[in-house]
């Protein structure tokens, strides 16, 4: 067993925001094992105070540029249960189908450009081109496939414009749609190929088990997206099962030292949100094709290794493809019709939780008597899991060093596991930093 | 087709210039012999735009290029590099010339591709623009314009 540990990865690379992970130990004693989030709060709550309801989604999506369709889904969602407007099943639909779009895109994602170069041996995806060329190609592919699968439903795949509270601005036209019906099933052999991939680098995923809660979006209807309850599952299998309007009651939010985050808990010490608590909460209702996927990967509910999370996104990358499919077909059976906007019924508050690609969020707006809103609380999925994080960290460092393992190795675990998590920690700035050459 | 895409943080102050272009320009209707998209932050979306046969691909991005803020300046990818220690490719890290990168790594034939960087006086987290770069913005939108226009530009 080694004595001393020295690990400060300032930053992570390959996450999405900036987390620290530190551990020392020193003569065989775990002095510090932390995960450590530094970003300064942004205040978005705050900027859509005095705002119309009907452009508070226009801010709130720009949260993220990655789940900028489950921001905007929850922010409108929150403000039809506050303005009591029941959407048309039309909306409904395109809403499923944009929505499993953005957790497509972003699995890929996830999966191929941040996840892959640990299971294939190379430090990020510029290595990968010359020994797995198709596997980036392919990559790309998908990544394209979803883009226009959600331009063409949400205007732009990245801070939609067409989702309205109410309704959409505008629906696209039956042909279209039949169009990204005949791609998405195109795109099954790339994604048989993408568990070929996933199968071929199953044994470089750790086998670190630590039961927890699990929570997610559920609803009799479908696998859990946007509408229904809120249900966490144990290990052992026992459910409960919550409104989403106690959202405060279950997330308990609260501060800890070493994190300019907050972390959150409900039943146990902390809980876990994103694909593979959705998969652990609603495998039942996965599409038969999403269900064969997991059982060629080996992921059967109750996973409890944090890890395989990334491989519960390739099954949801099945599950919205098939379901896309499914949904655009009794679109163009009932027919694709213009609708005008539902208006409101009533000004008061509402909530909503809706599943983005990292978990569940929740969003909640008052509006006073003019539709202006003046009081908003948003809660984002990867600070549900940064507790989760710092709890598997204690459990999985003992166990390393337990085993031996060399500070590298115990350093390259933490990091992947903080990875599997998918964290999106917060939108950061991508100017540009050059000189020109002479 | 003819592409410009606009890239940044709207909520990143100076960051925001490149969505603001695009949204003054998709406002007044002056896209019209070009197809604008604003891409935000996910950079990786750029390389559905970058088919052999498009005729051309303007970037416009905030960037630190040593000018005075506010300046501007139209390069090529080729002619610059980045100063960032990037390690990898996310949305979060990485830039348009690592995506660039990427592309043509990947052996696959690239359209034209300009840039147009604007030196942002301001990066921090908030909405808004730098009272320099906001007093310009016209300016910004007219050269955009002008550059796909080549009798104006010359």
């Amino acid at each position: 067993m080694l004595q001393n540990v020295d690990i400060d990865i300032h930053h992570l690379t390959r996450v999405e925001g900036h987390g620290n992970i530190v551990v020392n130990v020193s003569d065989g004693t775990i002095e510090t094992c932390e995960w450590q989030v530094p970003e300064n709060p942004r205040f978005f709550e705050a900027m859509v105070r005095g705002r119309h309801y009907s452009e508070v989604a226009r801010i709130t999506s720009r949260i993220c540029g990655i789940c900028a369709v489950g921001h905007t889904l929850a922010s409108v969602t929150a403000t039809e249960a506050a303005l009591g407007i029941e959407v048309t099943p039309q909306t409904r639909k395109l809403r499923t189908i944009l929505k499993h779009a953005e957790n497509f895109d972003s699995h890929v994602l996830h999966v191929y450009i941040l996840v892959a170069p640990d299971l294939l041996g190379a430090p990020s995806v510029f290595p990968l081109i010359p020994t797995h060329g198709e596997v980036v190609v392919r990559a790309l592919r998908l990544k394209r496939l979803a883009h226009e699968w959600g331009s063409l439903i949400g205007g732009r795949t990245t801070h939609p414009i067409t989702v309205l509270p109410g309704g959409f601005s505008s629906v696209p036209s039956e042909r279209d749609l039949k169009a990204m019906r005949d791609r998405l099933v195109a795109a099954v052999p790339d994604l048989e190929a993408t568990i070929e991939t996933i199968l071929s680098v199953a044994d470089k995923l750790p086998a670190f088990d630590r039961p927890t809660e699990y929570m997610a979006v559920a609803d009799d209807a479908e696998y859990g997206l946007f509408s229904g309850r809120v249900e966490t599952v144990l290990a052992d299998g026992d459910r409960a099962s919550y409104d989403v309007s106690d959202y405060l009651g279950i997330t308990n939010e609260f501060v800890v030292p070493q994190s300019t985050a907050k972390h959150t808990r409900n039943r146990l010490r902390s809980y876990a949100a994103g694909a593979l608590a959705r998969f652990n909460v609603n495998y039942d209702q996965l599409h038969p094709e999403a269900k064969k996927a997991a059982e060629a990967l080996g992921l059967s509910p109750i996973c409890t290794n944090p890890y395989m999370n990334s491989v519960a996104q390739v099954v949801e990358c099945v599950h919205a493809v098939h379901e896309s499919v499914r949904m655009i077909d009794e679109l163009l059976e009932e027919g694709v019709v213009e609708e005008g906007l539902v208006q409101p019924t009533r000004f008061g508050s509402g909530v909503s939780a809706v599943e983005v690609p990292r978990g569940i969020l929740f969003h909640d707006y008052t509006y006073d008597d003019e539709g202006l809103c003046v009081r908003a609380n948003c809660i984002i999925p990867t600070n549900q899991n940064h507790g989760n994080i710092q709890l598997d960290f204690e459990e999985l460092v003992p166990q390393l060093l337990e085993a031996g393992a060399a500070e590298d190795d115990i350093a390259l675990k933490l990091s992947m596991l903080v990875r599997a998590y998918d964290p999106c920690i917060s939108c950061s700035t991508h100017y540009l930093d050059v000189e020109f050459k002479r | 087709m003819r592409y410009l895409i606009g890239i940044g943080n709207y909520s990143g102050y100076d960051d925001s210039i490149g969505l603001r272009i695009i949204e003054t320009i998709a406002e007044a209707g002056l896209d019209r012999d070009f197809t604008a998209i604003e891409l935000g932050g996910n950079l990786l979306d750029l390389l559905h735009y970058l088919d052999e046969d498009v005729e051309c691909v303007l970037v416009v991005d905030s960037a630190r290029m040593g000018r005075a803020p506010g300046e501007y300046v139209f390069f090529t990818p080729e002619t610059a590099t980045t100063r960032k220690q990037l390690a990898g490719i996310s949305t979060h890290e990485g830039d348009l010339l690592k995506v660039l990168e990427l592309a043509a790594a990947l052996g696959r034939p690239l359209p034209p591709i300009t840039v147009m960087g604007i030196e942002a006086e301001t990066i921090a987290a908030g909405i808004g623009l730098s009272e320099t770069l906001r007093d310009r913005l016209d300016e910004y939108v007219a050269a955009v314009v002008a550059f796909f226009d080549p009798p104006a530009r010359a």
